[in-house]
């Protein structure tokens, strides 16, 4: 049976620089899949999406919100030529009734031990309207690695320089963040995988360079601990999200090759100010996620912060602005208080106000998102830290000799699409 | 009955934890108040956050108050529908303790479009008799 799973493509922020990474989501369902199904896999970021095909059943996969008005159109384009379609990953659990209008069917949850079912239920014309597995997570044992086969690789390849891949070494979250959906998608309990399972995934990925997705790896120091210390000899070069604010697990994250993480700025104090140094200590880049409009936010409040953000000497800094995803306590608080004033989920992309603040205008805040990102990479372009930072990793597997050179044959190339070098 | 809730929650507002199945049938629970005065039954339902598997409450609002007033045999023409966003203990001042009253139709089966008014403690405390008598 042949199974064509589609990633629609989405806007990009005004003004920042794009990168397309191979997406996370369908690699890991497809490792779910029953061994009959053959898998062709386009990602519309970076290939070209046409209709007319020999496809049996037709899946979408959706990460953001900004997806998934596109995945509705293209399951509408499906269905006016007589195909089935699936929905799943992360925005259709947050957008499930809505995505419901536009299904055959949708999947919530994860996939493991679960699609035999639905391709059964398939075959046998009883394909249901719900796959509800949103209550009851899969035995996390039973996570093996991702199939990374099914991308075109050579897509996410930048003037010869590839992407790095994605993958992940746990579930869940037990942080409940005010602008975060995770603990509603991956449940609030953190479930790490066993770090065995994590090293014989981390032997089937080629690349060197790699991003850690989890939401939080600092949730368990011992598993920390010892991720690191099994993730060693692999000698790739990684960034993640947050890591524990520990010594010893920063020193191990450094040897295990953490370059860079994620990390939340989200006040001038001296706790974040500390923790952006400990980094640096040991060697650790740090890239700030700077969320900018919260309640606590004025004028000057944000003026201040970037300020400070100059100050700590940050590596790079991301801007976005409070947007209210389904199924988070900003969603909540800001839909009570009648705040939402942009309904298009298109707009709901961390760029674009949709909410009345509580400081200021929705146009302000828009011109202050602005000015964020144009004050932090007034002196150094974003393109010329990010190359630093690249120079950096450049430079650490030259000392490790995992250094792979540029392929020059797609030097003309930025994710498929022919550029000037 | 009482039980797993966090303590810091304030537990003037809730006297047992609820259970219901919320969005998509998931686990999930609230913290539960239900005061009659002479108008109205109030129902003050708690968020308790990270306490909570499922759904919140806010998400999950008309049926759930839908789903108590059965389980309570109240009357949906006197149900005061109160959802209470406790004090999470953060220097953030967008996490500090506050109350919304719901105003819901009724379908003649369930409760459904809900429009929230925020209240003053103050005002919750009359409606439930915690307000010092003058």
């Amino acid at each position: 049976m042949k199974f064509k799973l589609i990633y629609p493509k989405w806007e990009k922020l005004e003004g920042q620089t794009t990168f397309n990474l191979p997406p996370h989501g369908p690699v890991v369902m497809a490792a779910a899949l029953p061994a009959y199904v053959h898998i062709e896999f386009v990602d519309e970021n970076v290939d070209e999406l046409t209709f007319d095909d020999d496809a049996d059943f037709i899946g979408i996969s959706m990460m953001l919100t900004g997806q998934i008005k596109r995945g509705w159109q293209i399951a509408s384009e499906y269905h006016k030529r007589g195909k089935k379609v699936i929905f799943g990953g992360i925005s259709t659990m947050l957008h499930a009734e809505e995505t419901l209008e536009y299904a055959d069917s949708i999947f919530l949850g994860e996939a493991e031990g679960r699609l035999e079912k639905v391709f059964d239920d398939f075959r046998n014309d009883k394909l249901q309207k719900v796959y509800n597995y949103l209550a009851v997570h899969p035995d996390i044992n039973t996570i093996g690695p991702a199939r990374r086969d099914i991308l075109n690789k050579e897509k996410y390849y930048h003037k010869g320089v590839r992407m790095v891949d994605l993958f992940h070494a746990s579930r869940g979250c037990k942080y409940n963040c005010y602008p975060c959906a995770v603990a509603y998608l991956g449940g609030k309990c953190f479930r790490p995988r066993p770090v065995d399972r994590v090293v014989e995934e981390l032997a089937t990925i080629d690349n060197n360079r790699l991003f850690i997705v989890d939401n939080s790896l600092a949730q368990d120091k011992q598993w920390e601990l010892d991720l690191f210390r099994e993730m060693i000899p692999f000698k790739k070069n990684w960034c993640s999200h947050p890591i524990e604010n520990d010594d010893e697990v920063l020193d191990l994250a450094a040897q295990a090759g953490a370059w860079f993480v994620y990390q939340a700025v989200f006040d001038t104090s001296d706790y974040i100010r500390d923790r952006i140094k400990r980094y640096h200590d040991h060697g650790i880049a740090v890239e700030g996620t700077i969320l900018l409009g919260t309640d606590d936010h004025t004028e000057d409040d944000i003026k201040r912060l970037i300020d400070f953000l100059l100050e700590i000497n940050l590596d790079l800094a991301e801007f976005t602005v409070l947007t209210p995803f389904p199924h988070t306590k900003a969603y909540d608080d800001l839909l009570r208080q009648n705040r939402i004033i942009d309904h298009d989920w298109n707009n709901f992309n961390a760029g674009k106000v949709v909410i009345q603040p509580k400081h200021m205008t929705p146009e302000r805040l828009q011109e202050l998102y602005h000015y964020a990102w144009d004050t932090f990479y007034k002196d150094e372009s974003q393109s010329e830290k990010m190359f630093k930072l690249f120079r950096t990793v450049i430079m650490k597997e030259i000392a490790n000799g995992t250094y792979k050179p540029v392929r020059e044959e797609l030097a003309n190339r930025s994710f498929g699409k022919k550029v000037n070098r | 009955m009482i039980k797993h809730f966090n303590k810091d929650i304030n537990s003037d507002y809730f006297d047992e934890v609820y259970d219901f199945k919320g969005q998509w049938d998931v686990p999930s629970r609230c913290g539960l108040k239900i005061v009659k005065n002479e108008q109205h039954t109030v129902v003050i339902a708690t968020e308790l956050y990270a306490e909570n598997p499922g759904t919140s409450v806010t998400n999950f609002c008309a049926p759930l108050a839908t789903l108590i007033g059965f389980a309570f045999t109240i009357d949906p023409g006197k149900m005061m529908f109160i959802v209470h966003t406790p004090d999470a203990k953060s220097k953030l001042t967008f996490m500090n303790e506050n109350f919304y009253r719901v105003d819901f139709s009724w379908d003649g089966n369930r409760f459904i479009d809900p429009k929230w008014s925020q209240i003053a403690k103050s005002r919750v405390d009359e409606l439930i008799g915690l307000a010092p008598k003058l």
